[in-house]
């Protein structure tokens, strides 16, 4: 039994040398020119944004929009009429006690 | 008359090429191209380096804007490059790439001789070494990719677990449970050849 441990520890000493004396190929300036090769057929990288980048390109992209919205609401709410909230306004501060539906509702 | 400009850092060169300068990949290539062969020469057979070398390279010029200037280069390229490798091997085994034939009569001498009378690699002629190179890539062959991998990072190359779980990108717990796992093949396998070419060599001196 200690015959055959020893021999596989000299089995796995010369297996590990053997794998640490590979033979390096030789390529030198030959693969750098084919790797540039590449890399330019390739051209400059395309940098993908961050998420919040992007987030902020869109709500930029919406701003237009947004804007307008708001210009078109504004415009409706000035073409409204504000009086009869005035009114309900002024019976409701003046006259808790009475207030009554039938006040309220232009009936 | 010395050249007093710096140098410029990985870093610096890593900028320029995502801001649009392709040819300073040269610059990468040319300071990282022996880190990367003497990775890909280990861990792939002699005649798959050079392709496995460019793709390592493709590779890390796509994934250059995901390089983070706070780690090391070489440290992020090793990653890559193991990375391929690795890759190359599921492929390799998946396609039934890999040759399974059993150790030819001259492996099997071979044996025999280291067995019988151990013979130091270091004094061994070249086509000794070169069998022994073969006997290992017959073991080899005969794990997974993923075992593979491991073992030659851990125990052929030295790395620690958190080293190569790094390397691989893989979790600490699993490299060392593949470790474990693929070093108890191996060792099973070269005890039934061993245990074989000594039986062998015994009986031829017998």
């Amino acid at each position: 039994m200690k015959k055959v441990e020893y021999r596989l520890e000299a089995l796995k000493k010369i297996l590990f040398q053997a794998y640490h004396q590979k033979e390096k190929p030789e390529l030198g300036d030959r693969l750098r020119m084919h790797i540039m090769d590449r890399v330019r057929k390739m051209g400059p990288l395309q940098v993908k944004p961050d998420p919040l980048t992007l987030f902020g390109q869109f709500v930029w992209r919406l701003t237009p929009v947004t804007s307008l919205l708001i210009m078109i609401s504004l415009a409706v709410l000035l073409e409204f009429d504000f009086t009869p909230d005035y009114n309900v306004l002024i019976s409701f501060v003046s006259d808790a006690e009475e207030i009554s539906l039938a006040q309220l509702l232009p009936l | 008359m010395q050249n007093d400009t710096p140098r410029p850092g990985d870093v610096d060169i890593v900028q320029r090429i995502v801001d649009g300068d392709v040819n300073a990949f040269e610059l990468l290539v040319k300071r990282h191209q022996a880190l990367v062969l003497r990775i890909v020469t280990r861990h792939l057979p002699n005649q798959e380096v050079e392709e496995t070398v460019q793709e390592v390279f493709i590779r890390a010029y796509g994934s250059l804007p995901a390089f983070r200037a706070t780690g090391d280069f070489s440290h992020w390229l090793s990653a890559i490059a193991v990375r391929t490798c690795y890759d190359y091997w599921r492929k390799a085994y998946r396609a039934r790439e890999i040759p399974l034939s059993a150790l030819t009569d001259k492996h099997q001498q071979w044996l025999e001789n280291v067995m019988s009378a151990q013979l130091e690699e270091s004094s061994a002629p070249k086509g000794y070494r070169s069998e022994a190179g073969e006997v290992l890539d017959w073991a080899l062959a005969r794990l997974s990719a993923e075992d593979r991998m491991v073992l030659e990072l851990i125990y052929f190359e030295g790395h620690s677990v958190k080293e190569a779980a790094r390397l691989l990108g893989w979790s600490a717990a699993n490299v060392k449970v593949r470790s474990f796992r693929a070093r108890k093949k191996l060792k099973k396998m070269l005890k039934g050849i061993s245990s074989r070419a000594g039986q062998g060599g015994a009986h031829e001196k017998g």
